[in-house]
């Protein structure tokens, strides 16, 4: 296929995607994350339980199931649940308001279980005495009494082999109590930590709460088998009473020897609710053997006395919780209940607790024990200011790229712009059609491939422009420069694409859609930049409007940067240096401030009615314990007029609802007040899984490098991305600012982009070695920093455009993202040229090769020049050694050497000039540059010999070859040399 | 947090030793890998083999990798020119 029937095609392709594209944007919904639209976003950590002993994938999928089966029970319409990382799961309830009420729902893992309630209550001496009713025992008052009686119930055992249908047998083995358990006290207060939570291990327990508490941390086991019990609250409203029961944990039948629960209502109490439910045959079997086993005790120790103050009980705890302790009325029932026309649960239930419980009941219990480890939510207002934001700096990215590109490259940049108007078309066509669910940083990412896209262009548009200044026409250096700066683009994208799949690989759920739009831009990136820039190009080639130099910007170079850049490398160095021992000593003294994301905490936004002043607010949460909390006015208008902000520790369950109520009633909210609970361990998982996708992806791109360049250029490489990573931690430090999930997705970017850049300059490099075969590698290395720095700088630039735009109109959340960019950018460019290169010139110059020729300089001139010359052996154009087998004489379209570079190089080797008969000849290909009147001159001049040309006579010439006299030749039917 | 500080130390110092003869073993990436590892190591010689945390951190956890690294760079340095040494040696 001709070049011309190529670019047809792919253009062909590209306008259909186009009409394909726009139908997608024009029909389909985008799909909003909670921060932009709004909602509750609870996240669960999960550990097994004792049916369910190991978290692997297929229990989360079952618990996934199950809570999705559960949200939708309960109403929740469009609620997305997914894994994030090996154990937890993430729940999204986009338009809830109740975040409370949302994490009662979903996240109970309904444990069920029934039991004779006489048989199993322990008592101080941890022994059981069924015969004594459990009317005359008492619960006993605080948790840590009640966990401190248990702890010592060593000898109660799991009662492994129990039958519960037996005659004597309290129940079967224990289920919930299986392992033991640990509860967290503070040893100062003797108050439970983490609202009273037991855990499946002491370093689980002591890894829930900051480091800086575990100190003060008391933990407490409670050996298998035994249960500690909250006792029933009074009435479905009433608080969770402190009063505590310590059973051993020997369960008659559990919620899966349940079915058909219902909420019904009682007509003999009083059309009291009630959950009515039915057994399996196995639960009928075993409620029939429990509930007679209460009557016959019940009567045998009645004494005659009045049935129901002597009957005993069975009791119904979900979650560890006594939900009721019904009687058995051993007049009415002596030999049981039979359970064939089912059970109910009646007592302290309002229709809604009943008809929860009913549909908990109804779904099941979760295989798995799940602990809430971060809660937030998002006023619908908050979101919507948050997406209009993000809109505004993704326009404003857009508008400044596309007018640094046309100003900069003129023709070039309009292809460009248009280019990435295509890109921008087809990622969110992408968006919608996959459909990504766009959060703030994916719409972050989103900008950032704006850059990544324009980078690309500018890559090539880059070598187009070296190619006009070397002499060549415009067709051809189009030609030439794709050819050359494929290579480095292809590298760069696939290392940066490596670095999005690994963090959505091992990264958490917002880092991952963070990696995901930065991977899908990658490839679509590649495809409109590379394909659809090159076949726009290779279209308008030979047409008025990319004839003249300065239309592409190529016109003469006003400055050229031919620095000695290893020469003053040294310098760099310092500079680097010092600014990295500040930033040490001052994460030494200022440490880093960890947000609430890492070190766990409360922030209430609540959006007041009348203006307030800090200390007002102080005084009103102030009885809730919240004195020493961080207390701030905002000024957000879209919010509203008086917006205040609350961080504190975090607060026990309820806290927020608590103080989002006492701002209610003393001050009025306007809006809903946005709430973020995050647990510590929730921070430090996030920490980990960015460390895991950090080192992962380093050691794939060090492979990747080895492979693609050799081992010495992955070493500088990731040097320099340490550096930058390093100094974006320091500078956060220095200033003080505030580090979260946001801080991690940047330097996680920072990495893509450092290594991005690097690669190119290294790319360049590579390149030259074999052209430079005589030169020390240090005059390699100025050669081709001096032909990359303007590309270096002009995509930094461009990248750092969009960060802009980002800090000036991405609101709060995105400046944060945008603030860690913008350092990372400018250090991760910097260490590029400066740190990155150095070192690897450092150490290539300790290779013999390279040695000796150094050595060989030093000699002859007695001091090594910053840049090559003739006598050590300036550029030369020399093609790496192609291993497969040439076809054909004619050189490759875009592969000649131009009359200048021809000069150049013989300038360079210092071979003379003034031979008549020698003629510039392309690279390979043996033909005489220049166009027919210039080969007729030379011919002519030369005697019409050819002037020992090895130039075929067949007219093979290179269509791209414009030639100098500026007219198009017709193409050549390459087989029969006729004109088409 | 502390390890954090080490690693900065160490690396910033690496950043002078472009102004030294590079007879380092390993030259430049052996300096590097010599003062990463002493200021490390010696951090945790001197903290007793733990690694303070973020509130256990001060500026004494910084000034300390000081020594660290300016050991590691030195022993790298011991070793390049004891293999310079053997190599100058006719055999």
């Amino acid at each position: 296929m001709s070049e011309r029937r190529r670019s047809l095609f792919v253009l062909l392709i590209v306008v259909a995607l186009i009409g394909g594209s726009l139908v997608a944007v024009l029909t389909r919904e985008t799909k909003l994350g909670l921060d932009l639209q709004g909602g509750v976003q609870l996240v669960y950590h999960a550990e097994g339980t004792a049916a369910q002993p190991v978290v692997d994938a297929d229990a989360m999928q079952r618990s996934i199931d199950l809570m999705q089966q559960r949200v939708n029970a309960f109403g929740v319409n469009e609620a997305e649940l997914f894994q994030s990382g090996k154990d937890q799961i993430e729940v999204n309830l986009p338009g809830v308001e109740d975040a409370q009420a949302a994490a009662d729902q979903v996240g109970s893992t309904a444990q069920l279980f029934f039991y004779d309630w006489e048989a199993n209550i322990l008592n101080d001496k941890c022994k059981t005495d069924p015969d004594l009713n459990a009317n005359q025992r008492q619960p006993i008052v605080g948790l840590r009494n009640a966990v401190l009686q248990a702890s010592k119930c060593t000898n109660v055992g799991v009662g492994a082999g129990l039958n519960p249908l037996a005659d004597n047998s309290p129940g079967g083995p224990s289920e919930a109590a299986k392992k033991p358990r640990y509860y967290l006290f503070s040893k100062n207060t003797k108050k439970p930590l983490n609202d009273g939570q037991s855990y499946g291990s002491r370093e689980d327990a002591l890894d829930s709460i900051k480091p800086a508490d575990r100190p003060n941390a008391e933990v407490v086991q409670v050996p298998a088998g035994v249960l500690v019990l909250r006792e029933q609250r009074q009435t479905s409203d009433s608080p969770p009473p402190d009063r505590w029961w310590v059973i051993q944990d020997r369960p008659g039948l559990s919620g899966t020897d349940i079915k058909n629960p219902e909420q019904t209502a009682d007509t003999n109490l009083g059309n009291e609710p009630i959950v009515t439910f039915n057994f399996t045959k196995k639960g009928r079997a075993a409620f029939h053997a429990i509930t007679r086993k209460v009557a016959e005790r019940g009567a045998d120790n009645a004494f005659g006395g009045n049935p129901i103050e002597t009957s005993q009980h069975f009791a119904i705890a979900l979650d560890n919780e006594l939900v009721s302790a019904p009687y058995i009325n051993w007049k009415e029932n002596p030999d049981g209940i039979d359970g064939a026309t089912g059970a109910q649960i009646s007592g302290s239930f309002t229709i809604k607790s009943a008809q929860d419980l009913a549909k908990i009941l109804k779904i099941g219990a979760l295989p798995l024990k799940l602990t809430e480890v971060s809660r937030s939510q998002v006023s619908a207002t908050l979101g919507k200011q948050a997406l209009d934001e993000g809109l505004k700096a993704g326009l404003a990215g857009f508008a400044i790229v596309a007018l640094f590109l046309i100003m900069y490259y003129r023709v070039l940049g309009v292809i460009a712009t248009v280019a990435l108007c295509i890109y921008a078309l087809y990622f969110y066509a992408l968006v919608k059609l996959i459909p990504i669910t766009l959060t703030l940083p994916g719409i972050a990412g989103l900008i950032l491939t704006l850059g990544v896209a324009a980078d690309a262009n500018i890559v090539i548009f880059e070598r187009v422009k070296e190619e006009v200044r070397a002499g060549r026409s415009v067709g051809t250096a189009i030609v030439t420069g794709y050819r050359k700066g494929l290579t480095a683009i292809i590298d760069a994208n696939i290392v940066t694409f490596l670095v999005a799949f690994i963090l959505f690989i091992i990264a958490t759920a917002g880092v991952q859609g963070f990696a995901f739009t930065l991977g899908l831009g990658v490839i679509v990136s590649l495809f409109t930049a590379v394909l659809a820039t090159q076949a726009i190009l290779y279209s308008l080639r030979g047409t008025r409007l990319i004839r003249s130099k300065a239309a592409l910007g190529a016109g003469e170079q006003r400055f050229k940067f031919r620095i000695d850049y290893m020469g003053k490398a040294k310098w760099f160095f310092s500079f680097s240096g010092v600014i990295l021992l500040v930033c040490a000593l001052a994460m030494s003294v200022n440490k880093i401030n960890f947000g609430i994301d890492f070190d766990g905490g409360t922030r209430i936004t609540a959006p007041l009615e009348k203006a307030v002043t800090v200390e007002q607010v102080r005084d009103a949460v102030g009885p809730l314990g919240l004195g020493d909390a961080k207390i701030q006015t905002l000024l957000n208008p879209t919010v509203g007029q008086h917006v205040v902000q609350i961080s504190t520790k975090e607060l026990p369950k309820g806290g927020s609802s608590a103080v989002t109520k006492v701002l209610q009633d003393k001050f009025g909210l306007s809006d809903t007040a946005g709430v973020e609970e995050i647990g510590p361990s929730f921070g430090q998982s996030v920490a980990k899984s960015a460390l895991y996708a950090i080192i992962a992806s380093l050691l794939v791109i060090s492979i990747y490098m080895a492979l693609r360049f050799e081992w010495k250029f992955a070493v500088p490489v990731l040097i320099a991305v340490m550096h930058d990573i390093l100094i974006v931690a320091g500078v956060y430090a220095l200033v003080g600012r505030e580090v979260t999930t946001s801080t991690v997705a940047a330097l996680l970017t920072i990495l893509g982009y450092s290594l991005y850049d690097t690669i190119i300059v290294f790319d360049r490099i590579r390149e030259n070695v074999p052209r430079m075969p005589s030169a020390a590698f240090s005059q390699i290395v100025n050669r081709s920093l001096s032909e990359v720095i303007v590309r270096s700088l002009a995509t930094s630039f461009c990248t750092l455009l969009p960060v802009l735009a980002l800090m000036l109109f991405g609101g709060e959340t995105l400046r944060d993202f945008a603030f860690a960019l913008l350092i990372g950018i400018a250090s991760g460019t910097y260490s590029s040229i400066f740190i990155g290169t150095p070192v690897l010139q450092h150490w290539k110059e300790r290779e013999p090769g390279f040695r000796a020729r150094r050595l060989r300089i030093m000699d002859r001139l007695g001091y090594v020049p910053a840049f090559a010359t003739t006598e050590q052996g300036g550029p030369v154009d020399v093609q790496p050694k192609d291993s497969s087998k040439r076809r054909s004489i004619s050189a490759p379209p875009g592969q000649e050497v131009s009359a200048s570079e021809f000069q150049e190089m013989v300038r360079d080797l210092g071979v003379e000039e003034s031979k008549p008969t020698r003629q510039p000849a392309a690279t390979g290909a043996g033909r005489p540059a220049g166009g027919r009147r210039a080969r007729a001159r030379a011919e002519a001049a030369s005697g019409g010999g050819g002037g020992g040309s090895a130039a075929p006579s067949d007219g093979s010439a290179s269509p791209d070859d414009g030639g100098d006299d500026g007219k198009e030749r017709k193409p050549r039917n390459r087989r029969h040399g006729r004109p088409r | 947090m502390a390890l954090l500080v080490w690693t900065m130390v160490g690396l910033a110092i690496w950043h002078f030793t472009v102004f030294l003869p590079d007879n380092f073993y390993g030259g430049i990436v052996g300096a590097f890998c010599g003062a990463l590892l002493g200021s490390i190591i010696f951090g945790l010689i001197v903290n007793l083999g733990s690694i303070p945390g973020e509130h256990d951190t001060d500026l004494m956890t910084g000034v300390e990798a000081i020594p660290g690294t300016l050991i590691g760079l030195g022993i790298v340095w011991w070793l390049g020119v004891r293999q310079i040494n053997a190599e100058a040696q006719p055999a």
